[in-house]
């Protein structure tokens, strides 16, 4: 198996996702189906071609100027929760050292 | 063939009332529930903009025209949940630029679709809120991500929908259920109001139950926004007549995408295909995209890279359902909003591309996937600029709509679905799939891939294409 119970644990972690104990073995077994199929690309000889960036040659800079964006409703009706301009979470420890 | 040119004309002209068109398309609604292929539609709402329509004295080209919207295309009026648990409940802010200019030129939008959770997906099984049944045989899969608008569109509910690619998620579901699906070139449609996935893939798209009507949609929302830094600086595509022939019009079938093993009924339908392009006059040979075969893995890492960082804004702070099972600090609160809210799919290509972009892993699978993406796009470019190729064509998927469940257990399978897609997406081409027969019953789509900003031409082609090619007519 390319990919070790460890590695995929670490990037759930990494990637701030909760697995419960009950779904590892099946994350794991999935990530290891999806790694070994994509390091196919490893026998893929390298060439000298540009790295491929879609869209306009150069990106078009904007006036310098702060407009204001009408919005339908402002952010505290889309957030979980919201006081005077900030983004309020739940009073709890600190956070987290990893 | 344009229903959608006919009902525009005749709300124009006062012959139709939009909001006989309203309340006519309310009532399919309700009698096609059953497909699960809508998240969100309001009777009043649609009502409304029919009102707007019938009592504006200008008439846009889409006035009354009902056109779904995939749920991960924002409006200020409907809710949007990309399909997802976490969004549950949430409200733009904003309009998407496409809705705007869909609105302006009097569509009827308030259609939300169902779709793979964060358009993550190629059956619509994904769905939080239960699969979308195919429109002909309910135990099979319509495609996705865009199952819903494609099942709509087949359903004869809505003449056109608008969906969104990253790998092939219209015209695989435009396939399998037996409609039209148009990916523009990347940057051809603006991507403001689209919810984030693969943000150098991403391409909201048209379907529509003719070349013409996904057409006409296409042109209606493609075009330059300042809103939009990744647009190509171009007006709209342009609306062209379908060609009476294709003499002079050289079409290429790259020889990987007609492996030994591709589904007799699809390679029955490619036969026939080609030769009406034969018979139209076009010149047609075998070509080669060499790195086709690495396509599927090439985009199984950049659009899960491109997702674990788009998917980090919802953590439960600044949206999402917010949950704490316990937490005891703020990483703990991200972990359970996002380890609850999010369903497997979604958690599997978030942990993936994080992955891939992790340190010790970065060079083996990012990197080397853009250069490979650099190779892909390099195919493409050498067929078209030094090998006199005009268009490419080939078939859309390798399969017709297969049996729900019978994939989900490989998410692999799954994603080969989208071997003959992914290449247009990740060399930013644009591409239509159009039915070209049906075997036992089920569509069979034929794809045709054309150069960068050439949607115009293509539609032409695909136009003069479908003329002559029963779609409805059994292959096999």
């Amino acid at each position: 198996m390319s990919v070790k119970r460890e590695e995929v644990l670490r990037a759930a972690q990494l990637a701030e996702i909760a697995v419960p104990p009950e779904d590892v073995d099946q994350l794991v077994a999935d990530m290891a189906r999806i790694v070994d199929y994509v390091s196919q690309l490893g026998s893929v000889p390298d060439a000298a071609v540009d790295r491929f960036v879609p869209g306009p040659p150069k990106t078009p800079l904007r006036r310098d100027a702060v407009d204001p964006i009408p919005l339908a409703r402002p952010p505290e009706a889309t957030a979980p929760e919201y006081v005077d301009g900030f983004f309020v979470v739940p009073k709890l420890g600190a956070m987290g050292g990893e | 063939m344009s229903a959608i040119r006919d009902l525009a004309a005749a709300v124009a002209d006062g012959t139709r009332p939009a909001r006989s068109v309203a309340a006519e398309t309310a009532r399919a609604l309700e009698r096609t529930g059953g497909l699960n292929a809508t998240l969100d539609w309001s009777a009043e709402l649609l009502e409304a903009q029919a009102g707007a329509v019938d009592e504006s004295a200008t008439k846009g080209s889409l006035a009354g025209v009902p056109v779904a919207l995939k749920d991960n295309i924002v409006t200020t009026d409907q809710p949007v949940t990309c399909g997802s648990r976490l969004l549950e409940g949430y409200r733009s802010p904003y309009n998407a630029t496409v809705v705007e200019r869909l609105r302006a030129a009097g569509a009827l939008t308030a259609i939300k679709t169902n779709l793979d959770e964060f358009a993550m997906g190629s059956s619509t099984e994904h769905s939080a809120f239960g699969r979308v049944l195919h429109p002909t045989d309910p135990d099979r899969v319509p495609g996705g991500s865009s199952g819903g608008s494609a099942a709509l569109v087949a359903a004869g509910v809505v003449p056109a929908a608008l969906g969104s690619e990253t790998g092939g998620s219209v015209r695989q579901p435009a396939s399998f259920c037996g409609v039209v699906g148009i990916k523009p070139s990347y940057g051809r449609v603006s991507r403001f109001g689209l919810v984030a996935f693969g943000s150098s893939l991403d391409c909201i798209s048209a379907l529509g139950a003719t070349v013409e009507d996904a057409a006409r949609v296409l042109h209606v929302i493609s075009g330059a926004d300042p809103r939009d830094a990744t647009t190509l600086a171009a007006g709209p595509v342009e609306l062209l007549p379908p060609r009476q022939d294709l003499r002079g019009v050289t079409i290429g079938l790259p020889r990987e995408c007609f492996p030994p093993d591709l589904d007799p009924g699809v390679r029955a339908g490619c036969d026939r295909a080609i030769a009406a392009l034969r018979e139209l006059g076009a010149e047609v040979r075998e070509v080669s995209l060499t790195h086709t075969g690495y396509g599927v893995a090439t985009y199984y890492v950049i659009a899960p890279a491109e997702a674990s960082a788009n998917l980090a804004r919802y953590d439960g702070v600044r949206y999402g359902q917010r949950r704490l099972d316990g937490a005891v600090d703020v990483r703990g609160l991200y972990r359970a909003t996002r380890g609850a809210g999010f369903g497997a799919e979604v958690k599997r290509r978030i942990v993936i591309g994080t992955y891939v972009l992790s340190s010790g892993y970065y060079d083996a699978y990012y990197a080397k996937a853009q250069r490979v993406r650099g190779l892909i796009a390099e195919d493409y470019r050498r067929l078209f600029q030094d090998d006199g190729v005009d268009y490419l064509f080939t078939p859309t998927t390798p399969t017709v709509a297969f049996r729900a469940g019978e994939r989900t257990a490989d998410p692999v399978a799954m994603y080969l679905a989208d071997i003959f897609t992914v290449g247009a997406c990740l060399a930013g081409l644009p591409a239509v799939s159009l039915p070209i027969g049906r075997s036992n019953g089920l569509p069979v789509g034929g794809q045709l891939v054309g150069p960068v900003m050439r949607e115009a031409e293509l539609l032409a082609v695909a136009g003069a294409l479908e003329a002559i090619v029963p779609g409805a007519d059994e292959v096999r």
